[in-house]
């Protein structure tokens, strides 16, 4: 009996061990070497939205040889799964989606293959004026596969029942409209800001920093808003002062960008959102189940200081993770998939049948005018002027930090919102969480 | 004595209100079209109801009737099966520690129910890179072992409760009439402890059935996501699909609905009138 | 015949009742027997703990004494250098309290309303399988799903709340329930997620109720007991077991609490919870020993919790 005692200790410590080591292993074991073959394999493509039609990848497969397993997980989803995946070098996909925001932070860590090394990168940065801030340190983490930058809404058949018929130029025209909507009670609250404190608040404020002709961070990663002259701050002093003063509706202290969209300004109950995302017009307001105002939104170039202002760009971007499987055939895939008619196709160039859901805005000089060309895209001619003067919210890259940077300005703003912090207190904070960021690099 | 159920159809009322409010909230969404769902004063009623959310979800070849379909099956196949492992291991354990003696019986014991304190992000990684090691992601198997491993000591506890409080004498009565230690089990104990083994199955489906964080990183495609994955998936970059999501979360109530009604008269009886006759 | 009830003092409420086969006569022979197969019983358990949970445990205890940041590498050794960065963090110290508040209330509203619930549910009455049925379905709904319902109930531009409220001219313009007062951002959030989890330790208690033999309540009745004196005094003590496990399932669900909060009301905070941080702090900051080292203190603060409702609650029963 004693010795049957000892002999099940010993099994539960070897089994005990043989974990460990296995973790140890684990721990230490790296990726094996992605394969250079293309024909007859089969890659994963993770992404956000619902994949191409079925006829498109059935094409690509018959003139390639690779077949495509999509997998859609939502953006938040997609991010978790991306970092838990690259620091335990596991494979999930052999393309996913890298975001402008995050081209710093999956740049410096090395978990995506540097896309030159399997397509000519050069000679897309001409069609693609976004491809430069997928760089990091010369090497291009992924390619933009869309243009998508905020862009300002107004719902004219609200501004004109107000009143007001040339849109306004400037932000001080734009808030002096604002008021005359709500003093004429067309809307009481007429203009959506999401204050919820989430990422949709950081790049709302980025675009309005733009517009106020600032910029959020210089080349050495200082914060560029702290002097109340600033731009920055100005934007926040504006955007606070809005919503104290009734013209943003007071539940948006817990509306998120989404929520704001869909259920004011798409509803009616304002009558503009200064940072809104390009698309929206023809993929929401125009939409008969999702809108109470068709036909009645339009885009106007951003009110600036003294005349229209920038954009500020936020573009979805698709790479080769480090553990890709098949490095070669994803790259053909990103080749077809950020293709000039593809791309044009897959926002209704050509009919719905080919059409990608979810999708709006090629990245691709080319593939935007191929689209403007058919007439598939509503208001197309303004959005390709402003996609030509947008601008990337950090010329120079996101920072390495930057999740930990949004995360100190979406939540200062929000309190500066509610009331529990002060504009200037709330700037200091964000001023101080990037200088302590940008020195700990 | 007579006794007036004021008390229990308060509670009967409670009850349904407290859970079907929300519910119907939803329904009453999924039936609406997005432009309609979040009107001002809101709409009790779908002011035209249409049921275009569950055909999208349900018929159909497109993408996301597959992926629906496919995850749906998965879901399934991974909570049954984990279920069912979950409660022999649990039973036999269970039984082992109520009526046995055995050296290491204490820290075992509590050493498994203090795995439960750990939250899910701190095991999530180092769980990762196991499974990885024995070529199990995006494995069924490889899932229904992370979740074995996660419901056995809930399981384990709620068994060793309900057996412990079983009458021994019964147990000692089987003994004596010479049965072995494990036909005891099976022929007495079980029995007694169905309601126990039942509601244990029960609460480790459901569990299963909620899974989301776990899934999400270990599966890589449609062969091994359950629909809770698929579900979240159908949120975009900057649109929320509302009444397509309350769709989908009417949709997946269905099977839990269906296992509850058919196995709950297991876990409900009339009072025991005293076993031990 | 009389049943008896054994109820066990709370000293000896720490170890596993020792029920058993000892002693008398026949028993030597069968001593090689009872040696092997308690073991055999619980290897397959072990296993798995061992394995696929305390491994993992370990690994986190270990790591959040070092530093591990990918974005910084190497991983050095840092002692308590991770604890003493949560503690001097605001956003951190802030989630703290908020986490303690929904723990409290979430506790105490979803055991108060699981054993209303379950004693309702308790003797059979026409109906009754279709109501458990129901009970559960809070729980089975997906949590995205949920998030979007209660948020949609809560909304302070167009909720349902609000929207009653105001039909009833209760209110005369909506309120905003949740993002301003913290308090009320708090109970706000926790109903939600008490919502989620009542059916749980609803069946918790239920089954451990299922247990109390018919004949304590027609001796309760003899006696002329009220219906709340026999709620006192017979009910509750013998579903302690049950009530344990539920209170201490509501603690950890609690404690963890992560979706409600993000949905409802953001990363404000007013309502932001622990393991919320721990995944802004591991996985979107990449500061990996800091996130295990919070997922230590959330840890070592459930096993607190859930001993002292051993301790003060549990009590083994045996009928």
């Amino acid at each position: 009996m004693r010795m049957k005692r000892n002999h099940l200790r010993a099994a539960a410590l070897v089994a005990g061990l043989t974990c460990v080591s296995l973790l140890a292993a684990g721990c230490s074991s790296t990726s094996s070497g992605g394969s250079t073959q293309t024909k007859g394999v089969t890659i994963t493509v993770a992404l956000f939205g619902a994949p191409p039609p079925k006829a498109s990848l059935a094409a690509f497969t018959k003139s390639t040889g690779i077949t495509v397993k999509w997998s859609t997980i939502d953006w938040d989803s997609l991010q978790t799964k991306i970092a838990a995946a690259s620091t335990s070098n596991t494979y999930f996909a052999d393309a996913t989606d890298v975001d402008w925001s995050r081209v710093g932070q999956e740049g410096k860590l090395g978990w995506f293959l540097p896309m030159e090394n399997y397509i000519n990168t050069k000679s897309l940065s001409g069609d693609m004026p976004q491809l430069s801030s997928f760089t990091y340190k010369g090497k291009v983490v992924g390619i933009p596969f869309d243009s998508s930058y905020l862009v300002t809404t107004v719902n004219k058949t609200m501004f004109a029942k107000a009143g007001i018929t040339s849109m306004p130029t400037t932000i001080a025209d734009y808030t002096k409209d604002l008021q005359q909507v709500k003093s004429s009670s067309v809307s009481s609250t007429p203009l959506n800001i999401p204050f919820s404190a989430a990422e949709g608040l950081s790049t709302y404020w980025y675009e309005t920093t733009q517009a106020f002709g600032g910029t959020i961070l210089n080349a050495a990663d200082k914060p560029q808003f702290t002097s109340p002259n600033s731009g920055g701050y100005k934007a926040a002093q504006w955007m606070v002062d809005a919503i104290k003063s009734g013209l943003v509706p007071a539940g948006n202290i817990n509306v998120a960008d989404s929520q704001g969209q869909q259920t004011l300004m798409a509803k009616g109950v304002v009558a503009s959102t200064f940072a809104d995302y390009s698309g929206n017009v023809g993929s929401l307001y125009d939409v008969p189940s999702t809108s109470s105002v068709l036909k009645q939104v339009d885009y106007i170039p951003t009110p600036g200081v003294s005349g229209t202002a920038d954009n500020v760009s936020n573009p979805d971007g698709i790479g080769i993770p480090k553990t890709a499987k098949y490095p070669a055939a994803a790259a053909k895939f990103i080749q077809w998939f950020t293709s000039a008619q593809n791309q044009a196709d897959f926002a209704g160039a050509s009919g719905p049948s080919k059409v990608m859901p979810g999708y709006f805005l090629p990245s691709r000089l080319t593939g935007l005018s191929k689209l403007t060309a058919t007439g598939g895209l509503v208001d197309g001619t303004e959005l390709a002027t402003l996609l030509k003067t947008s601008k990337p919210v950090f010329p120079d890259g996101a920072p390495v930090w930057y999740p930990q940077f949004s995360n100190a300005v979406y939540t200062n703003l929000h309190a500066a919102a509610t009331g529990s912090m002060t504009v200037d207190a709330a700037i200091k904070a964000i001023a101080q969480e990037a200088t302590t960021l940008a020195a700990g690099q | 004595m007579k006794k007036k159920p004021w008390g229990r159809r308060i509670g009967v009322a409670f009850i349904l209100v407290w859970s079907l409010v929300p519910l119907y909230w939803a329904l009453n969404i999924s039936l609406q079209t997005d432009a309609q769902a979040s009107s001002k004063p809101s709409n009790y009623l779908p002011p035209t109801p249409s049921f275009a959310n569950f055909g999208a979800l349900l018929s159909g070849n497109g993408d996301l009737a597959e992926s629906i379909r496919q995850s749906a099956t998965n879901i399934f196949i991974e909570c049954a099966s984990a279920t069912v492992v979950t409660v022999i291991l649990a039973t036999l354990a269970a039984y082992a520690f109520a009526r046995m003696k055995f050296r290491g019986r204490t820290v075992l014991f509590y050493g498994v129910l203090a795995t439960m304190a750990f939250p899910a992000y701190t095991t999530l990684i180092p769980l990762y890179q196991i499974l990885t090691n024995f070529g199990l992601v995006n494995t069924y198997l490889g899932i229904v072992l992370v979740y074995v491993s996660g419901f056995l000591p809930l399981a384990t506890w709620i068994l060793y409760n309900y057996m412990s409080s079983l009458p021994i004498a019964l147990e000692e009565a089987g003994q004596i009439d010479g049965a072995s230690r494990m036909q005891v089990l099976w022929h007495v104990v079980l029995p007694l402890a169905r309601p126990g083994v039942i509601s244990t199955a029960i609460i480790t489906f459901l569990f299963a059935w909620g899974q989301f964080l776990f899934p999400l990183v270990l599966s890589s495609d449609l062969s091994t996501q359950p629909l809770t994955v698929v579900i979240a998936a159908l949120e975009g970059r900057h649109l929320v699909p509302y009444t397509l999501l309350s769709a989908a979360g009417i949709l997946a109530l269905g099977v839990p609905a269906v296992i509850a009604l058919i196995l709950n008269r297991y876990i409900v009886s009339g009072l025991l009138a005293g076993s031990v006759k | 015949m009389t049943t008896v009830i054994r109820t066990k003092s709370a000293s000896a409420a720490a170890s596993p009742a020792p029920g058993g086969w000892s002693g008398g006569p026949g028993d030597m022979g069968r001593r090689r027997r009872l040696d092997f197969l308690p073991y055999a019983l619980v290897t397959p358990l072990t296993l798995f703990i061992v394995c696929l949970a305390l491994v993992p445990a370990g690994f986190t205890i270990v790591e959040s004494f070092f530093r591990i940041q990918p974005l910084n590498p190497p991983d050095k050794f840092t002692g308590l250098g991770n604890f003493q960065a949560l503690f001097s963090d605001d956003a951190i110290t802030t989630s703290m309290g908020n986490t303690a508040l929904y723990m409290v209330i979430g506790v105490t509203l979803s055991t108060g309303l699981a054993i209303l619930m379950a004693v309702t549910l308790q003797k059979k009455f026409f109906g009754r399988s279709v109501l458990i049925a129901i009970l559960i379905l809070p729980w089975a709904l997906p949590g995205v799903v949920e998030g979007i319902v209660w948020a949609s109930i809560w909304d302070s531009n167009s909720g349902l709340l609000n929207s009653v409220l105001s039909s009833l001219h209760l209110i005369d313009h909506y309120i905003i329930f949740l993002g301003e007062n913290r308090f009320l951002t708090i109970l706000g959030i926790e109903l939600v997620q008490v919502w989620q989890i009542t059916p749980l330790s609803t069946l918790l208690i239920l089954a451990s109720l299922q247990n109390i033999p018919g004949e304590l309540y027609e001796a309760a009745d003899l006696d002329g007991s009220s219906p709340w004196s026999t709620f006192r005094r017979v009910t509750l003590p013998l579903a302690r077991p049950g009530i344990t496990v539920a209170m201490v399932q509501a603690i950890i669900a609690t404690l963890n609490v992560f979706d409600q909060p993000y949905v409802l009301n953001g990363s404000a905070s007013t309502g932001a919870s622990l393991t919320m941080q721990t995944y802004f702090v591991s996985f979107q900051n990449l500061n990996f020993g800091e996130g295990y080292a919070l997922s230590l203190l959330i840890t070592l603060v459930t096993l607190l919790a859930s001993f002292l409702v051993l301790k003060f609650v549990y009590r083994p029963v045996e009928f």
